[in-house]
């Protein structure tokens, strides 16, 4: 009785888009894809969502505008030796709230009851055996890239993060550190702890929720009319043969908007020029297709071009945003993800990912949150996280990000969607 | 709405389960699940044995962690078991579930995904159909996330 | 809100054959700890109660607290000896109570 009714409204829907739909659709036209060109994908002005920390850093760094102070130029003098506290110390070593805490990246003896600790920096366990002075411990701590301007360290100080007396409490708690730290078991130990495999059937629908935008969300959606009674349907017929490649061909570069265009922007612009529909980024409809489109081309080979010309710049300019220190915590994406840098290594308890592979599974079911997530979503959390204002996900950066992203990595195959922390 | 634990708060780190998140929630001591335990079991002592827990050492977070518990039973009417407790010694309420099982069960076995506070014991307790207790104990340790607030 | 219970069940098995049954329920499982942005408590409202009848005799039941995680999912197994019917139930804390009916031919 449901086929019925489905093939019913499918065929007055095929009927009222026929005038809409571009004569030979499924004979591979070289006619440009109807998008509509004007406005934006997602709401504007850009409200951060409501659940995430609010705090706006617009004093630092984004994708989008250099705004940090610049790094000092030589070491500070202290007056004299510190009197800090190392009890205080180490609470503010453990403190979460303050960007994560030292643990994220360091082992520090009993600091955090040594529960956990990350590994992208040196073990600090003995560095009260390394005889340094408190000034050298003070400017380490304050802004490392007096020292190293390569450094990963975070300028606690001139990014005021720390001030000065917190600061001294710490150098007088790394002065207390002179043994190796006691784990409790070897997964507390970043160095003995085994990197997660991620083993789980990302597709079925019993475990990943995101699944239930193929069974019914997006199915539903493509018959369903808009405003000037044309659905996908009217144009895309045999959908799972026609789609079998084309999200994996995605983000590319469009000519008309000047920008790169992902798949989610692609449904927005395109729904609306053929079916009236508001599909913006981020909302339920548009999140669902997202995932469905991709779905259709599970399998399929990731080729991405980023050898045309504008899409071979947008591509440089995605690298070079990608090593772009933003935020009060001072991160590029490849601190944490580059190979060299922080991926393969542990922050906290969190294994960090290379770069190569981080798209393949996009969108993704998160389940520290229940909720899927597409790559913009991904990237505004990464900014926010890091204490840099995020862009709206539809952004021209964003953009140049995810073409760079895809684009490293070509020649994986899509695996959609994804299920992950 | 259920009360909250007499136990003064403890903040717990941001990372945990977005549904615990915001909550500022008490741990149970061990003695509010042996409390939750002696009930099921009448005061009687539970012997451990025969009862696999299927958890994962670290799991990625606690917002719905796969656990499998199966009790060795041939579940005829003569030698089966009747019912399951599930409770996590660090939990607000340390009670989880309990699972009936039936003659018609075929196994004595079920798995599910349970929400879990922090690093923390997960211990089930079954009951055979001669009234006797048996009891297993797992250790589950919930990830730091790195990122912070 | 009200989405379909999914359910995975054979839908032939031979007579005394112990079969694997999983299901899965759409529900949130507010556990009455969490805060919204207000900073007021979300009040819990779960499901309470599972239950598995095969041709109206219980087969598996069990009791949750807030502990069971959101899309409350249970794999458990039956013996089945004829054909019939599986009622699987889940009860609400609000009282209310979802059914779904899944048949098998048993030989």
């Amino acid at each position: 009785m449901r086929a019925a009714a489905l093939a019913a409204t499918l065929v007055a829907v095929i009927a009222a888009g026929l005038g809409v739909c571009p004569s030979r659709i499924w004979a591979q036209s070289a006619a440009p894809v109807p998008l509509a060109t004007d406005g934006d994908a997602s709401a504007r002005p850009w409200h951060r969502y409501h659940e995430w920390p609010q705090r706006d850093s617009v004093k630092f760094n984004t994708l989008a505008t250099l705004a940090s102070p610049p790094p000092p130029t030589a070491p500070r003098k202290l007056a004299g030796p510190i009197a800090g506290d190392p009890a205080l110390g180490a609470k503010l070593a453990a403190d979460r709230t303050r960007g994560g805490s030292c643990l994220a990246c360091h082992v520090m003896g009993p600091a955090g009851g040594a529960d956990l600790p990350g590994n992208v920096g040196p073990d600090l366990s003995e560095i009260g055996n390394a005889r340094l002075d408190d000034e050298t411990l003070f400017n380490f701590i304050h802004d490392a890239r007096v020292y190293n301007p390569d450094t990963l360290m975070p300028p606690w100080g001139t990014h005021a993060i720390f001030n000065d007396e917190e600061i001294g409490h710490l150098v007088a708690f790394l002065k207390t550190l002179k043994a190796p730290a006691q784990f409790k078991s070897e997964l507390d130990d970043p160095a003995k702890r085994p990197p997660p495999v991620e083993k789980r059937d990302n597709l079925d629908s019993m475990l990943n929720p995101a699944m239930w935008a193929v069974d019914d969300k997006a199915p539903a959606l493509w018959t369903e009319a808009g405003p000037n009674g044309a659905a996908c349907a009217s144009c895309h017929r045999d959908v799972p043969q026609a789609f079998k490649t084309w999200a994996a061909t995605m983000p590319r570069w469009e000519p008309r908007l000047g920008k790169v265009l992902g798949i989610e922007e692609f449904v927005t612009r395109h729904a609306r020029a053929t079916t009236g529909h508001a599909w913006p980024i981020e909302s339920a409809e548009n999140g669902a297709l997202a995932v469905y489109l991709r779905f259709l081309a599970n399998g399929s080979t990731i080729v991405v071009d980023n050898e045309s010309a504008p899409a071979k710049a947008a591509y440089e300019r995605g690298e070079a945003l990608a090593q772009r220190k933003v935020g009060q915590l001072n991160f590029a994406c490849v601190d944490c993800h580059g190979a060299g840098r922080g991926a393969g290594k542990w922050i906290r308890g969190q294994w960090l990912g290379q770069i190569r592979g981080a798209l393949d599974h996009y969108p993704t079911w998160r389940t520290s949150l229940q909720a899927t997530w597409d790559v913009r979503k991904r990237f505004q959390w990464c900014q926010v996280a890091v204490w840099a204002n995020e862009l709206p996900p539809d952004a021209k950066e964003y953009g140049d990000l995810e073409l760079y992203l895809a684009a490293q990595s070509n020649g994986l195959k899509l695996n959609v969607p994804g299920i992950r922390h | 709405m259920r009360p909250l634990s007499r136990r003064a708060a403890l903040a717990l780190g941001l990372g945990t389960a977005a549904a615990w998140a915001g909550a500022s929630r008490a741990r149970a001591t061990p003695s509010e699940a042996d409390e939750a335990i002696a009930k099921f079991t009448g005061g009687k002592q539970p012997e451990p044995g025969r009862i696999a827990i299927d958890l994962p050492e670290i799991a990625e977070n606690g917002t719905a962690v796969p656990l499998t518990v199966t009790v060795e039973s041939p579940m005829t009417t003569a030698d089966r078991i009747t019912d399951v407790l599930v409770v996590a010694d660090g939990n607000p309420n340390p009670r989880v579930a309990t699972f009936r099982f039936t003659p018609m069960s075929g196994r004595a076995e079920v798995a599910t995904r349970i929400r879990l506070n922090a690093t923390e014991n997960v211990i089930v307790v079954a009951r055979t159909g001669d009234g006797r207790f048996l009891t297993a104990r797992k250790e589950v340790k919930v990830t730091i996330g790195g990122c912070g607030g | 809100m009200a989405e379909k219970p999914r359910i995975k069940v054979a839908k032939e098995a031979k007579k005394g054959e112990v079969i694997e049954i999983k299901t899965l329920l759409a529900h949130p499982m507010e556990s009455g700890l969490r805060k919204d942005d207000a900073g007021a408590l979300v009040p819990r409202k779960i499901i309470n109660r599972f239950t598995c009848e095969f041709n109206g005799t219980l087969a598996f039941s069990c009791e949750l607290e807030p502990a069971i995680a959101a899309n409350p999912y249970f794999q458990f197994t039956v013996r089945v000896e004829e054909s019939g019917t599986f009622r699987f139930t889940w009860i609400d804390d609000d009282g209310t109570a979802i059914t779904a009916d899944e048949s098998i031919t048993v030989s």
